[in-house]
């Protein structure tokens, strides 16, 4: 094991000198090759097995990222601090490698070009997702600042950036780390090759053939690589104008989105309804809980728009309603959330009135927290306690707060999502439409479906999936 | 009446009432609280679909009319307690639907409810209040919203977890069992309560959360059953009954007709219990202890805290009045010389 990372690590850095030594010491096992290269494979899949089949999304809408692994890597921090440019041995990188234009086969079909064409090409699709040349960017500033002898001084900055830093590095590590794998088989291969060896042959390919199944799922991965991506989070609707009508759309929508989360078995809790006078809510909050809601839910900000024959219109004529949709991710790292106050809030009981204390019994005892310094407020109705809708109420706050303070820094990796205030109304992201002819179908991407009671029951990985890559896919100068 | 029951005595009663709930004492029967009950029952999806609506139509007709009426509870809360009826009532497991009392009781409690004006707590057999599941029953008073404050404002004293507290008038242990929890090893509180009812069900609640140690439940009227502890105590807190006589016939029909007058009635302006409470807590506070009392609210606790802090001055300092989240002046608090 120990002799193979000092092989590996000669082989990719210094490819042509020390190509000789690789080969003397391959020559020098050759009378019993396999041990080595078995006890070496050994190892390497003990490295990849853990990830396990990955599940993520077929027709059904189940797409269950519950077991999703660590990215484990095996590299030492001064090889990561190194983004210099791998290669083969005879010079190929990744680029080139794309470059070349082989054909990309079926798995079962082809040679090692197909696959090595079909893992480049990933890896490029993986880098862009990424943000590949921004993160680069900012890795360099963070090492800049990092450096610095005062940076202690404040520690709470402090913290911040090595933890960003320390982020975007095991990110950057790991498709480092792949796309080294990638080179190093193809060298293996044509050793293999050269020295007539068809056991290394076959395995060389059977490790090729399964980076390629790898390299799908890590694109799949690579869509959710937000820094809050992997969150809970709070998804909030709100009526648009138009009365009973778009706020029965508004419940509609959270009903959808329940069901949504309940298929991937987060936690769906109502924080926070305003029911409507006649019918539907006129503004909901709830909490979805799990890994990665926030990365999903987050492809739903913005407004929905719904076409149909309206069930409130005697005259059976069409109506359109919408509602807006925002989404606000739970920060778990407790350290990095906006420090809040005691004396900066105002709590008041909801609904009160009269003399309460002995004279009442009731069962509501809403809560609203007022930020002073900001506006912000949260209310929360829903607990059986006073005590737990405040601890719920300021929950909502805190993150709310958190996407101001995140708004606010505009960190390159702290992507932030808009609030129900910032969302204009004119910019709708998705129409449901019930009638003269049914169908879903998102602006942003023109993804559509003709089954919009699927959608409205919560069938939205389709919608979501095609956002997320689209949204990360489309920007050329990403990369 | 005023007796101080040992408090193994209490602690046999109590052994009998948990094992059947059976009236051991009282002379009416009272059922377990529904979330404590097996699940031995079972409904077909369809028929508790049918009870939901039957519920709901009773609670949107009926809500409003009983909101107008005397303040009672209105639709939405009524939708709100009817989720919570379920929930405690209820258990998926496999599809399957699970119910620790049978689909007729579940009728049963929800015209209690609307036709009979019985609290919902009564209904299901507990009150959540502050991070707790209380046991309540008639008899008892619920624990009120407003009161989880006091709870902060004895955490906010210094040296409260090691210190001897006294809850007077304890009802249904509420005020005891939240102290308790935040104490340390040191800390004890006393709890004392006149009505047989709230000693019996305090004993359910501070049993339940395993603090016997902590809390002892004495039987007796304000300061009589705690005489060994005078002079000792590190603070109190209390909330008695403060209604004004007078309002007691037009209270809304939840509290009128069910919960216990001995639990309410303030005498003619509400404050008999409370001056008497002030006068004695100058004895029963170590120097130095603290107070908090809850009252009726703006005028009472101007009148209580003015009266600490001029006709019993020499005994107490530091007095104020606490508002409660509905913005009324709600608590009286202060500390003895
Ligand atoms: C308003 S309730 C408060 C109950 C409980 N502490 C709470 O906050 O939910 C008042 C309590 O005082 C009790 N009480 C009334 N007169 C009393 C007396 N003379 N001595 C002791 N307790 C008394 C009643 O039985 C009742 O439990």
């Amino acid at each position: 094991m120990v002799l193979f990372s000092i092989l590996k690590r000669s082989l990719s850095r210094n490819p042509n000198t020390k190509k000789p030594i690789f080969a003397a010491f391959l020559s020098s096992h050759s009378l019993n090759p396999l041990p080595l290269r078995s006890s070496f494979y050994l190892v390497r899949s003990r490295i990849r097995d853990p990830y396990g089949s990955i599940v993520f999304f077929g027709n059904a809408g189940r797409l269950d990222l519950s077991h999703f692994p660590p990215w484990f890597r095996w590299f030492s921090s001064s090889e990561a601090s190194e983004i210099s440019e791998a290669t083969t041995s005879d010079g190929l990188t990744v680029d080139g490698i794309v470059a070349k234009g082989w054909a990309i086969l079926d798995e079962n079909e082809g040679d090692w070009k197909s696959h090595a064409a079909a893992i480049a090409q990933s890896i490029q699709l993986i880098k862009k997702r990424l943000q590949w040349k921004k993160m680069s960017v900012r890795l360099e500033q963070l090492s800049v600042t990092i450096n610095k002898v005062d940076l202690w001084d404040d520690p709470v900055f402090a913290g911040r950036v090595s933890r960003e830093h320390g982020g975007l590095m095991s990110k950057m590590k790991e498709v480092k780390g792949f796309e080294q794998d990638l080179l190093e088989h193809i060298d293996m291969l044509k050793l293999a090759r050269e020295e007539n060896d068809q056991d290394l042959e076959s395995e060389s390919m059977k490790a090729l053939l399964n980076m390629r199944r790898t390299a799908k799922e890590k694109e799949l991965e690579a869509l959710l690589a937000g820094d809050n991506d992997s969150c809970s989070c709070f998804i909030e609707v709100q009526a648009g104008a138009g009365g009973t009508e778009s706020m029965d759309w508004a419940a509609m929508l959270v009903n959808m989105y329940k069901m949504w989360a309940q298929h991937h078995g987060f936690g769906v809790t109502v924080v926070d309804e305003m029911p409507g006078e006649v019918a539907g809510i006129k503004r909901a909050t709830i909490k979805v809980d799990g890994e990665y809601a926030f990365g999903y839910a987050k492809a739903e900000v913005g407004v929905h728009r719904l076409v149909r024959i309206s069930p409130f219109d005697s005259a059976k004529k069409r109506h359109t309603s919408f509602a807006a949709v925002a989404v606000i991710p739970i920060i778990g790292d407790v350290s990095t959330r906006y420090q809040i106050k005691e004396s900066d809030l105002r709590i008041e009981r909801f609904r009160a009135g009269g003399a309460g204390g002995q004279h009442v019994n009731t069962t509501e005892s809403a809560v609203r927290i007022t930020h002073i310094p900001t506006g912000i407020a949260a209310t929360c109705q829903n607990e059986r306690s006073q005590h737990s809708n405040k601890a719920s109420a300021m929950s909502v706050l805190q993150s709310r707060l958190d996407q101001l303070e995140m708004a606010r820094q505009a960190q390159l990796n702290a992507e932030h999502t808009q609030s129900l205030t910032e969302i204009s109304w004119g910019n709708h992201i998705r129409s449901y439409v019930l009638h003269p002819y049914r169908m879903v179908k998102d602006l942003r991407t023109n993804y559509e479906v003709s089954d919009p009671d699927s959608v409205l029951e919560g069938d939205l990985d389709g919608f979501i999936l095609n956002f997320l890559s689209s949204s990360l896919d489309k920007d050329e100068d990403k990369l | 009446m005023i007796s101080r029951l040992p408090i193994s005595t209490v602690h046999l009663r109590r052994a009998i009432t948990i094992a059947s709930f059976s009236p051991s004492t009282a002379t009416q029967p009272y059922p377990p609280p529904l979330f404590l009950r097996p699940l031995t029952y079972s409904a077909a999806p369809s028929d508790l679909a049918a009870f939901r609506r039957w519920a709901t139509a009773r609670a949107t007709v009926d809500g409003p009319r009983l909101e107008s009426s005397d303040g009672g509870p209105g639709a939405s809360q009524l939708l709100r307690e009817l989720s919570w009826l379920l929930e405690d009532a209820t258990s998926q497991s496999n599809g399957k639907i699970l119910m620790r009392a049978d689909l007729d009781e579940l009728y049963r409690l929800w015209k209690e409810r609307i036709e009979e004006r019985k609290p919902f707590q009564y209904v299901v057999g507990c009150e959540h209040w502050r991070d707790l599941v209380l046991v309540v029953r008639e008899g008892v008073l619920i624990p009120r919203p407003e009161t989880e404050m006091l709870v902060d404002l004895v955490r906010e004293v210094e040296g409260f977890s090691e210190g001897l507290w006294a809850d007077l008038g304890t009802g249904s242990g509420a005020l005891a069992v939240a102290i308790g929890r935040a104490l340390e090893d040191k800390g004890r509180v006393f709890a004392t309560d006149l009505s047989l009812d709230a000693v019996e069900v305090a004993g359910i609640n501070v049993e339940r959360y395993g603090l016997k140690d902590k809390v002892e439940i004495r039987h007796g009227s304000w300061f009589e059953p705690l005489k060994d502890v005078k002079g000792k105590l590190t603070g109190l807190v209390s909330n008695p009954p403060y209604i004004p006589s007078s309002d007691i016939p037009g209270l809304q029909a939840e509290v009128g007709r069910h919960e216990p007058k001995l639990a309410l009635d303030g005498g003619m302006n509400g404050t008999d219990h409370l001056l008497h409470l002030c006068e004695e807590s100058a004895t029963a506070l170590r120097p130095g202890g603290f107070f908090a009392f809850e009252t009726n609210g703006n005028i009472q606790s101007e009148l209580i805290a003015n009266h600490m802090s001029t006709k019993w001055a020499n005994c107490f300092h530091n007095v104020k009045t606490v508002l409660d989240f509905a913005g009324i002046k709600r608590f009286v608090t202060g500390f003895r010389r």
